[in-house]
């Protein structure tokens, strides 16, 4: 195990040195100017941006510069905002996006999984497809017309919480029930169809015959049984739900991480994409790595390490 | 049914949070009182409501750094914690303000020397000739590679483009070449390349500020990265802000500010709101007192409440006509397009928000001539929209070019009611000029810069909004290869008139004035060089309470220098 | 189980005649794969009402644009932003079909007559003047095709990466989950920007897209499912028996994939319209006047309050195509699963 741990670890760091080459050629062709007077900028002035920014050096040469900073934690000043380190850009905006993804994730997972029980336990019945409707609909509806709902019916009109701003718990209501929509989609519906099937399963049938009670087998025996699938996209889902919304962050005017990578990629302001991008990466590949180790713990008969001789 | 009782809802929310702010603001805020006391003087509307203002921006702040500033938030918060040699005043004239009183002209129009007023940087230290030295040649400075440094300066103060150029070139420089000289402490020499008839306009923009040499060595790369490592000499000084991400600040009064007594407000408190629905759903919940610009989607709901505040901007959107195009080269082709599509619908139906159609590209509303006529008086409409002409001239126009279709790509605009406009347009377009197939190009807005400077394209559809008060900053756009022409528009007859209207004709008014006048009915009515669309029209919600808001052309946004609340109705 | 049943007569025990012809012989009727399936489908009341839906959504895509009498890309400024109006059903009050908007002083006003329009928009018009109906249906023609292609590249590329990845296991499983891993890790944004500058807007571009893209989250699903499958008895027991891998992988592992299969599919159907619509807005997609159901509400969005039928109108019937596909596919999968046949 330690072995294969190991080894797993320095594939993570070689697939992130090919991700961060791979987008910084990426940069290279991406049409767009990074300079937002670009229309008031005579060529001469252009030149001295270009020199500012070290964009006037051959690209061999910039790559060289860019991964020697990369090795040393540098990863640059932004072009948006006005000589800002990249790494302080970021963390500062690390916070409030991972608590927000991290909330809307412990409540869509746990409404989630409820109302995929329910569904299977009422299979084919009103219950059952009332709990599909409002998973299908939490995923068809796009997220920026449920939370201008949300923040109009329930923040304006009804006054319950926090219309936006990023001041306290109860500011942090709506968003997360905005941003859960995902997860509770997604764990109902995976929830469903294990549940079924587990309980067609003739050892639940063995257990049920043994006298288990609802609650057990629900929970020790499905909800294990459902895990395989769960944390293979939830895991991921995670990930990019910390890392920040830009739809959410924008209407609840949150200082998350999302609307800044997204603004940065339309203003062409290479440093903060690439930082952005190495950061989700890196959280990617260690969520990858728990979950194959997950998959060892949750089911002991699968074994990553080995092939399949 | 519904919605009045929503509406009735609303108004009592916005009462009732209004009230419960006034009560929070008074009680935890002691000092609020001394002010209100003292108030009692200058008007006694303000009697007991606390001086505080509540805004949205729709951006963060990308620099406060008065020479690397390039964009409409930095000028705003600039102006209102800073101050130049003049400044716009409540009616958007520049008037002086470090200087004191009118500067001393050489009869070349060419060197202004000025007398500075006894002022002090918010650390204690007086404001010198020296700092205004500094500053511009920082700005200037090719290590700095400020945007607007050499675009404000370059052609209008001397040596400037000279330094810019040598710069580029990785040549040496000599920063004091720049035509800027303190003659002692309170005493400032300016010289220009040329006589400028805007240079009051000049002075008053933010690149032009002055900047304490000591601070800025001493913090280094730290300067102006927060609230702390600012100095500031205007009616403000920011209290609160952590950097260029910040999201929330706060503006209290300078109480070192010269002028300080006729400041009322006390203290500004600034949220970032990037979606214009959210401000507007923050403004109706009595979160804020004021709202960035409303989206135009937003604006019609509005329409008659008194709670919404409209100007015309000074911003034109046209139709930019590459005419290194073989087809768009002919006056035929370009008359037909920009006489083609119908604008009073475009501006009254589908934006509605109170933007009109433009037949000219100085906006109105902008600037007023020598004989008291704003500039459209004399010229109103150079080129309107008119179906049956149009297709006159694209029949003609096929017939030069001997062709019997075309077909002509349309670079999408940036503007947030884009995707729209660019369907009208090329509806109309199709349907008035038999023939002609748009294709339409929709791309972000800095692809499309990338493309307008490599004039990769043959239709664009672009803004333009000044930098300073003169039509001049829309008429020198497109002199022959101008820095911001990127169409390949050339008329001698043109260029000759603005050369003159920059040049000999910068000590006459008058002629200047129909110099530009006649210029642009050249360009529009004989060249069709550019097809205007429509003028900007800005829209914002402010609280009836808020008055003696001051709204700005050019450069910043506000003033909030003389708003006073007042007690809510 | 304890009751003695005596009424029994004794005659009815009798040996059962063993005949070796006979031991081979199938008593229920034969059906095949796709016929058992089907037979169960028909029992399944929700699945049966969703496939006769999607059926109406489908043919309405298809002919709605025709029946409706008008252009999908007429523009008339001096009929935009009309309510909706039906002939028969404009005179029911509770329904919105009688082309009346409540202005913001809580007046209702019939916007035909203010505009005196005498034609009937069925689902009003946009900004532009253009019939919705019209625009509404072209755009789940669009849509529809959007979401096949995904499903179908999940389907293809997904299940087969997925499979194969998890089933081999070892250094082949490896190198295939660190190419996913750099696929997702390069921004999606980033990729999709780059393509303006080689292809044409238009469907190809999305289709190209989603391919690039789409197929991932399947594909790991797929791989952790197998992972777990592939240890399992019956895997073993056909190994054992000398099946080949292909064969292992398609004839008993596929069929016990289907429940994700399925329920990842309706995540990846969502995702690509609204991607599509995505395109649209940074120029790689549908272009003006072309319009999907992602395009219609991202641009109704905006007019929520003051013309609310710009959006909830492709809304409804993105959310009608969504609910009938997923209650369908869980009736299909429930019919579909092995282990639940009778």
């Amino acid at each position: 195990m330690a072995k294969y741990l190991l080894k797993r670890v320095l594939y993570m760091f070689l697939t992130l040195f090919i991700i961060a080459s791979l987008t910084f050629f990426l940069m290279k062709i991406i049409p767009g100017t990074p300079f937002a007077s670009a229309n008031k900028l005579g060529p001469a002035q252009m030149e001295i941006m270009k020199a500012k920014y070290g964009l006037d050096q051959p690209v061999p040469v910039q790559y060289a510069i860019y991964i020697g900073n990369l090795l040393k934690g540098d990863l640059g000043i932004s072009f948006q905002f006005n000589n800002t380190p990249v790494t302080d850009l970021m963390f500062k905006r690390l916070g409030p996006s991972m608590q927000l993804g991290a909330q809307a994730m412990l409540l869509g997972t746990i409404v989630g999984i409820l109302l995929g029980i329910f569904a299977a336990l009422r299979q084919n019945t009103w219950v059952d497809y009332s709990s599909t409707f409002v998973a299908v609909l939490g995923k068809s509806i796009p997220n920026f017309v449920f939370a201008g709902l949300l923040q109009y019916f329930v923040g304006v009109k009804l006054g319950w919480f926090p219309v936006l701003f990023w001041r306290g718990f109860e500011y942090t209501i709506l968003p997360t029930i905005a941003l859960s929509m995902l997860p509770i989609a997604i764990a109902a519906r995976f929830m469903r169809t294990e549940m079924i099937e587990v309980l067609s399963s003739d050892y639940i049938t063995l257990a049920k015959a043994k006298g288990a009670s609802f609650f057990e087998i629900a929970f020790k025996h499905a909800l294990r049984n459902a895990l395989i699938p769960l944390v293979t996209v939830l895991g991921p889902l995670a990930i990019s739900l910390m890392t920040g919304s830009l739809v959410i962050e924008k209407i609840f005017a949150i200082p998350g991480l999302g609307e800044q990578f997204v603004k940065s990629i339309t203003v062409n302001d290479y440093p903060v994409i690439m930082g952005t991008t190495i950061l989700f990466a890196a959280l990617f590949v260690v969520i990858i790595l728990v979950v194959d180790i997950l998959y060892g713990i949750i089911d002991p008969r699968i074994r990553l390490s080995g092939g399949n001789k | 049914m519904k919605k009045s009782k929503f509406s009735l809802l609303l108004i009592l929310t916005l009462v009732f949070s209004l009230f419960l702010t006034a009560c929070s603001g008074g009680k935890d805020n002691t000092e609020g009182e001394k002010p209100a006391d003292k108030d009692d003087a200058t008007g006694e509307e303000v009697a007991n409501v606390p001086q505080e203002l509540r805004m949205l921006d729709s951006s963060e702040i990308p620099t406060m750094d008065t020479v690397l500033a390039e964009g409409s938030t930095s000028f705003t918060y600039i102006n209102n914690v800073g101050e130049g040699l003049y400044r716009l005043d409540q009616d958007h004239k520049p008037v002086p303000a470090l200087a004191d009183g009118a500067p001393e002209i050489s009869d070349d129009q060419k060197v202004y020397t000025f007398k500075l007023k006894d002022s002090k940087w918010s650390n204690g230290e007086p404001v010198t000739a020296h700092d205004f030295v500094f500053a511009w040649r920082r700005a200037i400075d090719p290590a700095t590679a400020s945007p607007y440094g050499p675009y404000m300066m370059g052609g209008k103060i001397k040596g400037a483009a000279e330094i810019t150029e040598a710069g580029a070139a990785k040549k040496d420089y000599n920063l004091e070449d720049l035509g800027v000289k303190a003659l002692d402490d309170k005493t400032l020499e300016v010289t220009l390349e040329k006589p400028v008839v805007y240079w009051e306009d000049l002075f008053a923009f933010p690149t032009f500020y002055p900047q304490n040499e000591k601070f800025v060595t001493e913090k280094g790369d730290a300067f102006a990265s927060n609230a702390e490592n600012l100095l500031y000499n205007g009616p403000f000084k920011m209290e609160k802000w952590e950097g260029t991400d910040a999201t929330e600040w706060v503006l209290v009064k300078n109480p070192e500010y010269h002028s300080a007594d006729d400041v009322t407000l006390e203290k500004i408190t600034v949220n970032v709101v990037k979606d214009s629905n959210s401000a507007v759903n923050a403004f109706e919940a009595g979160e804020t007192d004021m709202t960035g610009l409303l989206s135009s989607d937003i604006v019609p709901s509005y329409e008659g409440d008194d709670r919404m505040l409209r100007w015309n901007d000074p911003v034109v959107f046209w139709i930019k006509m590459n005419q290194k195009n073989e087809a768009l080269a002919n006056v035929n082709i370009r008359k037909a397009i920009a006489m083609g599509f119908n604008k009073e619908d475009l501006a009254n139906s589908i934006l509605n928000n109170g933007s009109v159609a433009a037949n000219y590209f100085v906006p109105k509303d902008f600037v007023t001539g020598p004989n008291g006529e704003d500039f459209r008086e004399k010229h109103g409409d150079l080129i309107v929209f008119n179906a049956e002409e149009a297709k006159k001239h694209w029949e003609q126009g096929l017939k030069e070019l001997g062709v019997d279709k075309l077909e002509i790509r349309y670079l999408g605009g940036d503007t947030e009611a884009a995707k729209k406009t660019d369907a009208y347009i090329k509806n109309q377009l199709e349907t008035n000029l038999p023939g002609l197939t748009v294709k339409l190009e929709s791309v972000p807005f800095a692809v499309r810069l990338e493309r307008d400077n490599a004039m990769d394209y043959d239709l664009q559809f672009a803004g333009w909004g000044p930098d300073y008060g003169n039509a001049l900053s829309f008429t020198d756009l497109w002199i022959t290869d101008g820095g911001s022409n990127r169409m390949g528009y050339s008329n001698k007859k043109y260029d000759e008139l603005i050369k003159a209207a920059q040049g000999e004709l910068a000590t006459d008014p008058e002629k200047n004035w129909e110099a530009q006048q006649e210029a642009e009915r050249i360009m529009l009515e004989e060249d069709a060089g550019l097809a205007p669309v429509y003028q900007r029209a800005n829209n914002i919600l402010l609280n009836p309470a808020v008055k003696g808001l001051a709204i700005y052309n050019y450069g910043p946004d506000y003033s909030f220098q003389w708003v006073k609340i007042t007690e809510a109705e | 189980m304890a009751d003695f049943e005596p009424k029994i007569s004794k005659d009815r025990f009798r040996p059962a005649e063993i005949d070796a012809s006979k031991s081979e012989e199938i008593n229920k009727p034969s059906l095949t794969f796709w016929q058992d399936a089907w037979m169960r489908v028909r029992k399944n009341k929700g699945a049966l009402f969703s496939l006769i839906v999607m059926g109406i959504v489908v043919i309405l895509a298809l002919v709605g644009p025709l029946i409706s009498g008008k252009e999908f890309d007429k523009q008339n400024v001096s009929h935009n932003n009309l309510p909706p109006k039906i002939q028969g059903l404009e005179h029911i009050s509770w329904l919105p079909f009688d082309g009346v908007k409540v202005n913001k002083a809580g007046k209702e006003i019939d916007m035909y007559e203010v505009k005196k329009v005498d034609e009937y928009y069925w689902f009003g018009t946009d900004a532009l003047g253009r019939d919705l109906f019209t625009r509404v249906w072209k755009g789940t023609q669009i849509s529809l095709y959007i979401a096949l292609l995904a499903a179908t590249i999940d389907m293809i590329i997904g299940v087969a990466y997925g499979s194969i990845s998890g089933y081999f296991g070892g250094r082949l499983d490896n190198v295939m989950q660190r190419i996913t891993e750099i696929l997702v890790g390069i921004p999606t944004m980033i990729v999709v920007i780059l393509m303006i500058l080689v292809l044409d807007p238009g469907i190809i571009s999305i289709t190209i897209a989603l391919t690039i893209t789409g197929w991932v989250g399947m594909a790991r699903v797929v791989r952790a499912q197998t992972l777990k499958l592939k240890e399992q008895e019956f895997v073993l027991a056909s190994k054992t028996l000398g099946n080949s891998d292909g064969k292992i992988i398609s004839k008993h592992l596929l069929p016990n994939l289907a429940g994700v299969i399925i329920i990842n599919t309706m995540f990846t159907i969502p995702n690509a319209v609204f991607f599509e619509a995505f395109l649209s807005f940074i120029g790689l997609g549908l272009q003006e006047p072309y319009a999907s159901l992602g395009t219609l509400i991202d641009e109704g969005f905006k007019v929520l309050r003051l013309h609310p039928h710009e959006m909830i109108i492709p809304a409804v019937v993105i959310s009608i195509i969504m609910i009938t596909f997923n209650m369908l596919a869980d009736g299909l999968r429930d019919a579909l699963d092995p282990k639940m046949r009778d």
